[in-house]
């Protein structure tokens, strides 16, 4: 139970870090493109604490399906889990480009992160969790 | 892993995903998505990029299919329903999220949500139950 609190604490931090510096810094001006399909800064920010719960749920749910039954296999499952669940997100993001008139580079970028995300976690949460049983032996 | 079972459970949960996608998103949430026309391409310009959204059906249904044989080999839909459920929650962390950056109402953040628990979760059942049979056939 530790180390599953631990393992989310630490893969909540890096999804706000990562999410913050890639969509907010780096894909600023891309975001910018498609400003008419996004709230306004402020209204945004006034509903920053739904990006904060989204983030947590994430996290949480990774720690939990990989505690589920990925356990044991260290950070090369926990890289796997995280390709799986990144190519599900993808798929909604295919999705969301057919329904909203988003550019395709707008696809293209946040898939890349998304992997980075999803791998990343899967590394963090790979190398912190560890079943019990793994731990015992 | 059985192949012939892994394409049998990967067919009929995508035929389930685009029917129910299209029933639960394209025309029961229909009135609400209308809420905010400005957020959605013209009905021409959609049936230009149709083909992103079968595509993305068949990657989702294909990967939840790896997902829950990877995850559940022994199968069974009360397992396989679980993961479905628990990749459903990974799309609603998503959903959260949209909900923030999005001008989306609040009808349609819990029209998505209900959807994508119903959606994977169904999904998952019908991979376990189909996905069983192999495995018992194997053990």
């Amino acid at each position: 139970m530790k180390r599953f609190v631990i393992a989310f604490i630490a893969a909540f931090i890096f999804i706000v870090l990562w999410g913050w510096f890639y969509n907010g810094v780096l894909l600023k001006d891309v975001f910018a493109e498609a400003q008419s399909l996004f709230r306004p800064r402020d209204e945004m920010m006034s509903l920053f604490y739904w990006i904060v719960i989204g983030q947590a749920g994430l996290a949480f749910t990774f720690v939990l399906i990989y505690a589920s039954g990925f356990a044991g296999g260290g950070i090369a499952t926990g890289v796997r889990l995280g390709i799986m669940l990144e190519l599900l997100a993808v798929s909604a993001r295919c999705a969301i480009y057919a329904t909203q008139p988003f550019p395709a580079k707008f696809l293209v970028l946040t898939s890349v992160g998304g992997f980075i995300e999803m791998i990343v976690t899967g590394v963090i949460v790979g190398a912190i969790y560890k079943p019990a049983t793994a731990r015992a032996s | 892993m059985d192949w012939k079972k892994f394409f049998i459970a990967f067919v009929a949960a995508f035929g389930f995903i685009f029917v129910f996608g299209f029933l639960w998103y394209g025309k029961l949430m229909h009135g609400v998505h209308q809420e905010v026309p400005l957020l959605w391409r013209p009905e021409a310009e959609f049936g230009n990029h149709f083909s992103w959204l079968v595509f993305g059906h068949i990657v989702m249904a294909f990967f939840l299919t790896l997902l829950c044989s990877k995850f559940v080999p022994a199968g069974g839909p009360g397992p396989c329903a679980r993961l479905g459920i628990l990749v459903a929650l990974v799309y609603v962390g998503n959903d959260f999220i949209m909900y923030a950056v999005q001008p989306i109402t609040m009808k349609i953040l819990c029209g998505w949500i209900v959807g994508d628990l119903i959606m994977f979760g169904v999904a998952g059942a019908i991979i376990g139950t189909i996905y069983k049979s192999s495995s018992s056939a194997t053990s």
